[in-house]
C-alpha cells in the first residue's frame, strides 16, 4: 500500500531529526495572533492546522531583500544562500505555487538565487482539512490536497498523519527515519479519503477562472469596469507582497564605506513609477492600465506563458485588500456583470 | 536540481574611446576579456557599481572584442556613465533579446527609421547592410533629429552614402545654414527609393514617431510583418524576471525587444 503513517507523538523526534542539518522552519503564532513562517526553535511552538499565513513562504524563495553582489576593490562576490533548510507545515497551495514559480524561474535563463534555494529546501507540506473562508484553491486544483508536485505531503487523520512521497528528496527524508513510519492499513487509506472528502466539501467559495478566463477573452468586460475596479485600487500593493506568484523585483545598490551591494527587494506592478523610463516617460501611467495588468497577467498571460492560473486561491489579497477588489471579488463580479448583460 | 551559473554576473570591459556625439550623447568603445557574439538589435546591460544597470543596445557590427555603444545622459546610471573617459572601466553584461531579422532584406528594398538616438540600434543594422550591401537592392535612411546638432555619427553619412545608401535628414527646428528638410521624419515617404509595399523596414525613436511611421507604413501598403521596430522599456534584469518591461503578456527584454509590427499592433505605444 502506498504511504506511510506517522503518529502524531512521533512528529517532534522526526522533524528534531531533520533540523539537525537543516533550518527548521514553520508556523508560528506572533503575539497579535498572526501566523507567520519563522525559524523554529521549540518545536511544541509550531501551530499544526493554522489559517493561513501572511505572508506567503516565498520570502524564503525570493526574500524581500537580499544581497547578490558584494563589489569589493575592483572585484565582484556574488551572493549565494548555501544553508539547507525544512519548510514544515505550508499548505497545498503554496507548494503548487512553487511549483509554478519553478517554471518561470528556472525553465529558461535559471535564476542562480532561486535555483539555489530552492535545491536547499525540503517541504512537508500539510492537507488543510479546515479551508479559511477566504479560500478557493479547490477550484484551481492548488488544494486542499495535492496529487503531485510536493516532495512530502501529509494528512491529519487525528492521531496519526498520512505520509505521501512526491520526490526523491523527500524519500530520503523519510527512509532515514523509517523506524519511526508505519505501513498503513486500508483503513488509513479510508479515513485519509474521508478528510479530503469532507476538506472539498467545506469551501465556502467556488470560483471558475477558466470561466472568467474566456469571459474577457471574448471581450465581455468592458473597459469601464476595470475603471471601476482602478478607481478602488490605492495602489498599496498588499496583494502583491502577500501572493505566493507575484515576483516582480527591483535592483538597486546600496553604496557602504569600503564595499558596494548590490540588492534586490520586492517591487510591485502597481506602482507608478514601475515602468519610469529615464528621461521621465511614464507608460501606464493610467491607473487602469497598472490595475489591469496585475489581473490580466494572472487570468490570461501566466496560463498562456506558464502553463497554469497566476493564482492559486489561496485567499491572501481577500484578507488584506482595504478595497475589497482581490481576486476572489473581482473574479466573481466580472461573472456576475456578465451574466447581467446577457441576460438583461 | 543541480547548481546553475550566476546569469547576473557583469563582465569587466574596458573603455577605449569615449567619444561626444552631440550635447548629451557620447559613444563608447568598449573592448571586453572575452569574446562576445552578438547581433544588431541586441543589447546588453551596461553596470556601474554603486549605480546600477542600464539596457543599451549595441550599436557596432561582428567585432567580438570591441563592443560600441551610444548613451545619451538621461537618468542616474546614464549620467554616471557620461563622467567616464577612456581607460576607466565599465561591467557590463549580455547580449540580451531578439535580433532585428535582417535576412529578411535580402533581395528587397529596405528603409530605415530613425529618430534620434534611435539611430544607436540602426547604425548596427547599416553596418550590417554595408556589408551584405549586392544582397539587399536600394537603402534608404530617412532620419530625422530636434535640431542639427543632434544628428548622430555625421562623419559616417559619406561613407554610408559611398557604398550606395540614399541618407535624407530631416530637423524640427533649423540652424542657419540648414538647408535640408524641415519637420517631422513621417513626412518624407516620397523619398523612399522603390516601392514601399515591396520594401523591409527597420524603424526606432521615440514612442511617438515610431508610433507614427509604423501606422504610417502600414497604410502606405507595407505588410505588418515586414515592419519592424525595436522597443524601450525600464529593466531591472535583462533577462525575463524583475517584471518591470513586461507589456500584454510579453517581455520586451526576452521577447523582443524587437517586434514586428504584426506582433504588437494592438499596443499602445505612447501609453
Amino acid at each position: 500500500m502506498k504511504g506511510w503513517i506517522l503518529p502524531k507523538n512521533s512528529l517532534s523526534y522526526w522533524l528534531r531529526q531533520l533540523r539537525k542539518d537543516s533550518d527548521l522552519i514553520g508556523p508560528l503564532r506572533t503575539p497579535d495572533g498572526d501566523i507567520v513562517f519563522e525559524s523554529v526553535e521549540k518545536i511544541h511552538e509550531i501551530v499544526l492546522d493554522p489559517p493561513a499565513s501572511l505572508p506567503s513562504v516565498k520570502e524564503f524563495f525570493l526574500p524581500q531583500y537580499e544581497t547578490v553582489f558584494v563589489f569589493k576593490t575592483d572585484t565582484v562576490r556574488p551572493i549565494q544562500e548555501k544553508r539547507k533548510r525544512v519548510i514544515f507545515g505550508l499548505r497545498s497551495c503554496d507548494v503548487a505555487a512553487l511549483r509554478l514559480l519553478d517554471r518561470f524561474f528556472l525553465d529558461s535563463q535559471p535564476d542562480p538565487y532561486y535555483s539555489e534555494r530552492r535545491k536547499n529546501t525540503l517541504l512537508i507540506s500539510v492537507v488543510c482539512n479546515r479551508p479559511d473562508p477566504t479560500c478557493f484553491c479547490v477550484g484551481i486544483g492548488a488544494g486542499p490536497y495535492l496529487k503531485e508536485g510536493f516532495d512530502i505531503q501529509l494528512t491529519d487523520l487525528g492521531d496519526r498523519y498520512m505520509v505521501e512521497i512526491g520526490s526523491p528528496r523527500g524519500r530520503r527524508a523519510v527512509r532515514e527515519y523509517s523506524f519511526v513510519f508505519q505501513r498503513p492499513r486500508k483503513t488509513d487509506l479510508e479515513d485519509q479519503f474521508e478528510v479530503q472528502l469532507s476538506s472539498t466539501a467545506r469551501f465556502q467559495q467556488r470560483i471558475n477562472l477558466e470561466g472568467v478566463r474566456s469571459l474577457i477573452l471574448s471581450q465581455r468586460v468592458d473597459e469601464g469596469f476595470w475603471q471601476e475596479v482602478a478607481n478602488r485600487c490605492i495602489q498599496c500593493g498588499g496583494c502583491v507582497y502577500v501572493c505566493p506568484l507575484c515576483s516582480c523585483f527591483t535592483v538597486t545598490d546600496r553604496v557602504y564605506q569600503e564595499h558596494i551591494e548590490r540588492v534586490r527587494l520586492w517591487d510591485a506592478c502597481l506602482f507608478k513609477g514601475f515602468t519610469r523610463l529615464a528621461g521621465g516617460i511614464l507608460p501606464n501611467d493610467a491607473p487602469v492600465s497598472r490595475t489591469k495588468r496585475w489581473f490580466y497577467h494572472k487570468l490570461i498571460y501566466y496560463p498562456e506563458g506558464i502553463g497554469g492560473f497566476g493564482c492559486v486561491g489561496c485567499g491572501r489579497c481577500a484578507v488584506v485588500c482595504p478595497s475589497k477588489i482581490d481576486m476572489a471579488t473581482v473574479v466573481l463580479n466580472i461573472k456576475r456583470v456578465s451574466e447581467n448583460a446577457v441576460s438583461g | 536540481m543541480r547548481s546553475v551559473v550566476n546569469i547576473y554576473t557583469p563582465l569587466k570591459g574596458k573603455i577605449e574611446e569615449a567619444r561626444e556625439l552631440c550635447p548629451d550623447v557620447k559613444l563608447y568603445r568598449v573592448r571586453v576579456p572575452k569574446e562576445v557574439h552578438y547581433y544588431p538589435g541586441q543589447f546588453f546591460m551596461l553596470s556601474l557599481w554603486g549605480y546600477g544597470e542600464v539596457p543599451i543596445s549595441v550599436c557596432s557590427l561582428d567585432d567580438t572584442q570591441t563592443l560600441e555603444f551610444t548613451v545619451r545622459k538621461a537618468g542616474f546610471v546614464t549620467s554616471a556613465i557620461h563622467q567616464l573617459q577612456a581607460g576607466d572601466t565599465i561591467w557590463l553584461r549580455g547580449p540580451y533579446g531578439r535580433r532585428f531579422p535582417l535576412e529578411m532584406s535580402y533581395h528587397r528594398d529596405v528603409v530605415v527609421v530613425a529618430g534620434g538616438i534611435g539611430l544607436a540600434p540602426l547604425r548596427a543594422v547599416i553596418q550590417y547592410l554595408l556589408k551584405e550591401r549586392r544582397k539587399v537592392k536600394r537603402v534608404t535612411l530617412l532620419y530625422g533629429s530636434r535640431t542639427p546638432d543632434g544628428l548622430l555619427y555625421r562623419e559616417e553619412y559619406d561613407t554610408w552614402r559611398a557604398s550606395d545608401v540614399k541618407v535624407v535628414l530631416t530637423v524640427d527646428c533649423p540652424s542657419d545654414g540648414w538647408r535640408g528638410n524641415v519637420g517631422v521624419v513621417t513626412t518624407l515617404w516620397h523619398q523612399v527609393e522603390g516601392e514601399l509595399r515591396e520594401a523591409v523596414a527597420y524603424v526606432c525613436g521615440p514612442p511617438v514617431m515610431i508610433k507614427a511611421a509604423l501606422t504610417d507604413l502600414f497604410l502606405l501598403g507595407m505588410p505588418a510583418d515586414r515592419i519592424v521596430t525595436t522597443l524601450e522599456a525600464h529593466m531591472k534584469c535583462g533577462v525575463g524576471k524583475c517584471g518591470h518591461c513586461y507589456n500584454d503578456g510579453r517581455f520586451i527584454c526576452t521577447d523582443g525587444p524587437v517586434f514586428t509590427y504584426k506582433e504588437i499592433k494592438e499596443w499602445d505605444l505612447t501609453l
